[in-house]
């Protein structure tokens, strides 16, 4: 490597190094996955496992946009921007999985044998 | 004037040249997460919506998931993450070698990533008989993980074009130098997760390591070759144009590195591990 290339690491005027603080962070994002493959395999009430999984990876995603993509240390209007897009996906996920989720939207296959009688 | 720019440093967080205070490159870039949020979020709707009305002969997901190779490619790709949050910190110390260092391991883990999509794919297509067009499952499942693939393949692209970047000297262009680099990235890169990852795979699963050399052996030469290649280009001589100064590209494309790995948090939990309980 040339010298110049890097040079400015030793110039002093940088902001503190996150190394420490990632790896922490990646460490419980990796045993958190782990326990999220084990529990599908617990023997606990359906509903238990299912909030569960919801908030670790819950977790995990607000983790990964606060941390890693630094939106902690940006200024509050990415995070502001990047919430429209979310709540506007969440918004439009749970619209169309309660439309869809009703019994007229079974598919008319199914109910196949009803119609014939 | 703020006391960043009076000492002389570099704010990576806010930009004082514009109204809003933040880089226009990173407002893009968040703009356009915030919009991709939307495509991913009806992806998984329709797959959800599909699993809750599953039509008659539907293909059962839990007899064609191999949960411990998605668990492995989910914890490859959060790694890779952490590679690029320490390529984007390398490099906001001045630091290139090491912002060189950690692309290229973050690289090396999206193709790891893909390869085991290929893997993958290629399984349940040819094993599991289910394919794009022969169930609802196979539509919408093809459909968003594929996706998720392309946005991560383009990920790995941008990489490499990050990486290349950073070999740019500082007297005269070096244009043709760099887009061979970039070659040799690119053909370095696909042979891995379009053959070298799947192979070994394979091999864990039990293939011969002889019979996959044998099989494979053109473009795994190609990509040896490429390789070398990538490191060839990769000697330093001279002073280059990169530097601390560029943190915000890195920041850019780390962010949507990032995206794509927070998309498969969440398609792995709603679309593997939900189906086991």
């Amino acid at each position: 490597m040339s010298a110049p290339a890097t040079a400015p690491a030793e110039a002093g005027h940088h902001e503190p190094s996150k190394f420490h603080y990632f790896i922490a962070l990646a460490m419980v994002l990796a045993v958190i996955t782990g326990v999220e493959v084990v529990l599908v395999y617990m023997p606990l009430a359906k509903w238990i496992v299912t909030t569960a999984l919801c908030v670790l990876s819950a977790f995990k995603f607000l983790c990964v946009i606060f941390i890693f993509m630094h939106l902690k240390w940006d200024k509050v209007f990415c995070t502001i921007l990047f919430f429209i897009g979310l709540i506007l996906a969440g918004g439009t996920m749970w619209a169309l999985l309660h439309l869809f989720g009703a019994d007229a939207a079974k598919p008319l296959t199914s109910n196949l044998g009803l119609l014939v009688l | 004037m703020s006391s960043h720019a009076a000492a002389g440093q570099i704010d990576h967080h806010h930009d004082h040249t514009t109204a809003t205070g933040i880089p226009n490159k990173k407002l893009l870039w968040w703009a356009f997460l915030a919009s991709d949020c939307m495509f991913f979020g009806t992806l998984i709707s329709t797959h959800l919506v599909y699993r809750l009305n599953p039509p008659p002969g539907n293909a059962i997901p839990t007899q064609i998931f191999n949960i411990e190779l998605t668990s492995f490619s989910t914890f490859i790709l959060l790694m890779s993450s952490l590679l690029m949050a320490l390529a984007v910190n390398a490099i906001q110390r001045g630091n290139v070698k090491s912002t060189r260092v950690m692309l290229l391991g973050t690289m090396f883990f999206g193709c790891i990533f893909l390869g085991g999509q290929v893997f993958e794919f290629t399984h349940f297509v040819m094993v599991k008989k289910m394919t794009l067009s022969n169930s609802i499952f196979g539509s919408t499942f093809f459909t968003l993980t594929g996706t998720h693939g392309t946005h991560v393949a383009i990920g790995v692209l941008l990489l490499g074009m990050m990486y290349v970047r950073t070999f740019k000297p500082t007297s005269g262009n070096g244009l043709l130098r760099n887009f061979a680099h970039l070659g040799a990235v690119c053909i370095t890169m696909a042979v891995s997760f379009i053959w070298f990852v799947p192979g070994m795979i394979e091999v864990v699963y039990g293939l011969p390591l002889g019979e996959f050399l044998r099989h494979h052996a053109v473009p795994l030469s190609v990509g040896v070759a490429a390789f070398i290649a990538v490191l060839w280009f990769g000697r330093t001589s001279g002073t280059v144009e990169f530097g601390e100064q560029n943190a915000g590209d890195v920041e850019a494309i780390g962010l949507y590195w990032h995206f794509v790995d927070i998309v498969w948090i969440i398609i792995f939990t709603a679309v593997y591990l939900l189906e086991y309980l």
